[in-house]
């Protein structure tokens, strides 16, 4: 049974959350310095240029009558033009460009790992106290301590110039043009749906070190939680009876004990994307992949208010989105959590 | 019944779950076992080592010379009349021409779109070269510069791009100085001035004075940048956001020399290591935005050279004279400068990749005094100065920086500090107050500051363009106090640009008449005589004149690095 009710509660909470983070972006950048109308003008504007932007912009109306007007446009999606970046395109086009990129690299990351933090884990807790189960322990310790602009420049350091198997940065290889071929702007998938497999080939290689930077955060987590849930697990009731019925050892962990360890994993991995996404910005930074944390912080630098508002807020619905469908998941795989 | 399906498939789900991810993480622990053999099959491996990633890129044409030019930024736009961004500059430099160039790697003039041109007091005379193309095939005319400038500055015109879309150069390189353009023919343009203004040819060559083609205006109105139409030595092929890449291809028809490649990438890597080590690995052909510290890699890198010239540039330190009293005191400002040990910053702070200052023009750029030297470092001299001044005990003020590295300024908050250390020994206390740019460029416009850095890249490599933008006020006469040389910045009409609020008779006169002279000659020796009186009464700190760097690798062939006006990716071939 679907829970509809659960589900509109929750969605009915994404409202006042979103308009809290609307707000608070939208007076955190009006209380902080710096006149995004000079900012448009640049240097070598004439004082009578400024002030023709100024009122073109709307930033002489009172504030209150600025934040109506924000809010009315964030509930229509329509964070306005960017300011400096990219003039005269909307937010929402701009977006449309980065945040696949991110997606891309954050659902990657993520999938990295899904794939070796959960049998890490299973391994980990199977193998509880012995040599295998500390290495993987510090390992996953390493993982999460491990900054991202420590990890990110040593990997190219090694893979690209040392071994000089893969490439330093970018997407995809300059040699080839993916804008014909675009359709979900994530380069892996689109290559892929075009049929072209060396510009496929060269995605996957340009996403290997990113994905595993970003990655290893994630796998150092999941399997830190899958161990210590398996060990939980382990040690219930229903693991005994099924080991005194007679149930082979690796049969029951994996039959009854990893099903049930899971059902705490798949929390974790849903708060984790939120994570990932952070991470993502600094990631592409290093890799030199322009996504939408890369957008955020060059628009914060130069003070591009509706990029900063419009990626901002965007973060925020991806993030309780995320948790949306988690806490739904969970619900459903575990009824209780509905009451 | 509801509760049991819930059950089974819920235990369906979760072993479904378990099982893909056990099944997968083998696959996936296989998967690079897999990967390894790849590697292992050497394919990948030379893919990799070349770097060049394209061999992998067999749908790809071989034959297909391709030169990568990363730097640190993309431009989103390619419209020069919708931005005063350099990185904007460097592709629309490729895609489209002006009536007058600069030479290739010098600040002089040669012909672009213009055979001729010569200005005389008011009046700028162009004669226009015949049988240059568009890239859409129609003939460039003198009514396609007409359209152009009509977009960018006359409200009026039926297609002008509005207020909210030109960039401030519209009336900064033109709008300001053009009173009315006359045409002759296809061929011939007359350009009548508001004033004498002999540096009106060199806003000619710059970026945004580059010319739109009047049929692409006319159809595609502010969309001008995805469809960008010009008589470059390249056309716009795709202008990706996504991958922050702008790819552009030759253009066969074009007029001029080269180009000597079929196609040219303008690839974006943010980070200066990053960018070096695509360039060492063979991943880039050309990278710019070099730092000191990812210099030393691409000069220690195989297959790639850092080649290095004199930029068209200043670093300064202002003095806000109006806002602190002891900085009206002509000695106070020379001891101050006499005190900052601006040849340690240059050699140890900026790595001697940047040269001292000694006035405000720098040595490429006419009218820059060979006789003037820096001012020494003598902590001596400075602090008889003081004490000359009736300032011997000393006093403080604050120092406005901007935090991030900028050409001219690569560490702002070292070299603040290094102010702070140093004038500390002559007893004057300095407040650093850091913010970040933006904020920072209004916080000094509206002359907050006691003494702020700051620092500026050339537009068109005339004097006038750092003498008169940077340090005359700009007010009316009667805004100007006799035996005062500044004015507050409150005056009516004050020139923000000028952050010390100095306002020199002496100096004034000068940089107007150096304006309003046609004669070349005559021009350079009233900016020495300006830069003489600039220097003696020291408005500003000269800090440093700021070297352009690149890094090239072995396999490119006639770069011709270029502190104006460049890159000049038409004269580049490929080994």
């Amino acid at each position: 049974m679907f829970p509809k009710r659960f589900v509109l509660k929750r969605l009915l909470l994404l409202v006042p959350v979103l308009i809290g983070v609307a707000t608070l972006v939208f007076s955190i950048l009006h209380l902080s310095p710096g006149d995004p109308a000079l900012t448009i003008a640049g240097e070598r504007a004439s004082q009578e240029f400024v002030e023709r932007i100024r009122a073109d912009l709307g930033l002489n109306d009172p504030i209150w009558v600025q934040y109506v007007d924000f809010l009315g446009n964030v509930v229509r999606f329509d964070f306005g033009e960017s300011y400096v970046i990219n003039r005269n395109t909307t937010v929402r086009e701009i977006m449309a460009n980065t945040l696949p990129v991110t997606l891309e690299l954050a659902l990657y990351g993520q999938l990295f790992g899904i794939l070796f933090g959960i049998p890490l884990g299973v391994l980990s807790a199977v193998k509880q106290d012995t040599l295998t189960d500390h290495t993987t322990r510090v390992g996953a310790l390493a993982g999460i301590s491990v900054p991202i602009f420590w990890s990110g420049p040593l990997l190219i350091l090694l893979f690209a110039q040392v071994l000089g198997v893969l490439p330093t940065s970018g997407r995809i290889s300059s040699t080839f043009s993916v804008s014909p071929i675009r359709v979900t702007g994530m380069v892996t998938i689109d290559t892929l749906l075009a049929g072209e497999w060396d510009m496929f080939k060269s995605a996957v290689r340009h996403m290997l070190l990113p994905s595993l930077v970003i990655g290893v955060y994630s796998m150092a987590l999941i399997s830190r939680m899958m161990r210590s849930s398996m060990l939980e697990v382990v040690r219930q009731d229903y693991m005994r009876t099924a080991r005194a019925k007679g149930q082979g050892a690796k049969i029951t962990v994996l039959k009854h004990g990893f099903r049930n360890a899971l059902i705490p994993v798949v929390t974790i991995i849903g708060i984790q994307f939120g994570g990932l996404l952070g991470g993502a910005v600094l990631t592409e930074t290093v890799f030199a992949i322009g996504g939408i944390g890369t957008l955020l912080v060059e628009a914060i630098e130069v003070g591009d208010y509706p990029i900063v508002q419009g990626t901002v807020l965007t973060f925020a619905f991806l993030f309780t989105l995320v948790n949306l469908v988690v806490d739904i998941t969970y619900s459903y795989l575990d009824p209780r959590i509905q009451q | 019944m509801s509760s049991r399906d819930t059950n089974v498939s819920r235990r369906r789900f979760l072993g479904a779950a378990g099982g893909a991810a056990v099944t997968v993480g083998l696959a996936g622990c296989s998967d690079d076992g897999g990967d390894g053999s790849d590697g292992s099959d050497g394919s990948d491996g030379s893919d990799g080592s070349d770097g060049s990633d394209g061999s992998d890129g067999s749908d790809g044409d071989d034959d297909t010379s391709l030169l990568r030019y990363g730097r640190g930024s993309h431009s989103s736009t390619l419209d020069f009349q919708n931005s005063t961004s350099g990185e904007v500059a460097k592709v629309t430099e490729q895609i489209y021409d002006t009536l007058i160039n600069f030479e290739p790697g010098e600040s002089t003039l040669t012909d672009g779109l213009a055979s001729d041109y010569s200005i005389e007091g008011e009046t700028a005379s162009l004669t226009l070269k015949e049988g240059v193309t568009f890239h859409n095939g129609e003939e460039f005319t003198a009514q396609d510069f007409v359209a152009t400038y009509r977009r960018f500055v006359d409200s009026e015109y039926e297609h002008y791009a509005g207020d909210d879309y030109v960039s401030a150069y519209g009336p900064f390189t033109l709008g300001n100085w053009i009173d009315e353009i006359q045409v002759d023919g296809d061929y011939e343009l007359t350009i009548q001035l508001t004033q004498t203004y002999a540096p009106f040819l060199r806003n000619l060559a710059m970026f945004a004075a580059s010319v739109h083609s009047e049929a692409a205006i006319e159809e595609y109105g502010t969309d001008l940048s995805e469809n960008a139409v010009g008589t470059g030595p390249f056309e716009l092929d795709t202008l990706d956001d996504s991958n922050e890449q702008i790819r552009l291809i030759a253009y066969d028809d074009y007029w001029g020399d080269g180009p000597e490649v079929d196609e040219a990438v303008f690839v974006t890597v943010g980070e200066n290591s990053t960018r070096a080590q695509s360039l060492a690995s063979g991943e880039l052909d050309i990278i710019d935005g070099i730092g000191a510290q990812s210099s030393q890699q691409v000069d220690g890198a195989d297959g790639a050279e850092l080649v290095r010239t004199e930029g068209i540039n200043i670093g300064y330190m202002a003095f806000n004279i109006a806002a602190v009293e002891e900085f009206q005191d002509r000695r106070v400002r020379q001891a101050v400068s006499h005190a900052i040990n601006t040849e340690a910053i240059v050699n140890q702070l900026y790595s001697g990749f940047a040269t001292q200052a000694s006035q405000p023009l720098p040595p490429n750029v006419m009218g820059h005094n060979d006789d003037i030297d820096p001012y020494p470092y003598d902590p001596e001299e400075a602090q008889s100065l003081l004490e000359e001044a009736g300032y011997g005990d000393g006093f403080s003020f604050e120092l406005a920086t901007f935090q991030n590295p900028r050409g001219y300024n690569p560490s702002p908050i070292q070299t603040a500090e290094t102010v702070a250390s140093n004038l500390g020994e002559i007893g004057i206390e300095v407040e650093i107050n850091q913010q970040s740019f933006s904020p920072f460029l209004e916080y000094t416009a509206q002359g907050r500051h006691d003494a702020c850095f700051l620092g500026w890249y050339t537009d068109n490599a005339d004097p006038d363009n750092f003498a008169y933008v940077l340090l005359h006020p700009q007010v009316d006469e009667g805004e100007l106090t006799e035996d005062q040389d500044w004015v507050s910045f409150d005056a009516e009409g004050y020139n923000t640009s000028n952050r010390s609020a100095w306002a020199n008779q002496e100096y004034m006169d000068l940089v107007e008449q150096g304006q309003q002279t046609t004669d070349e000659s005559e021009r350079a020796s009233l900016y020495n005589e300006a830069m003489q009186v600039a220097h003696d009464e020291a408005p500003w700190v000269y800090l440093d004149y700021a070297e352009e760097l690149r890094g090239v690798a072995d396999r490119v062939n006639g770069f011709q690095i270029a502190a104006i006006g460049g890159p000049f990716l038409n004269l580049v071939s490929l080994e």
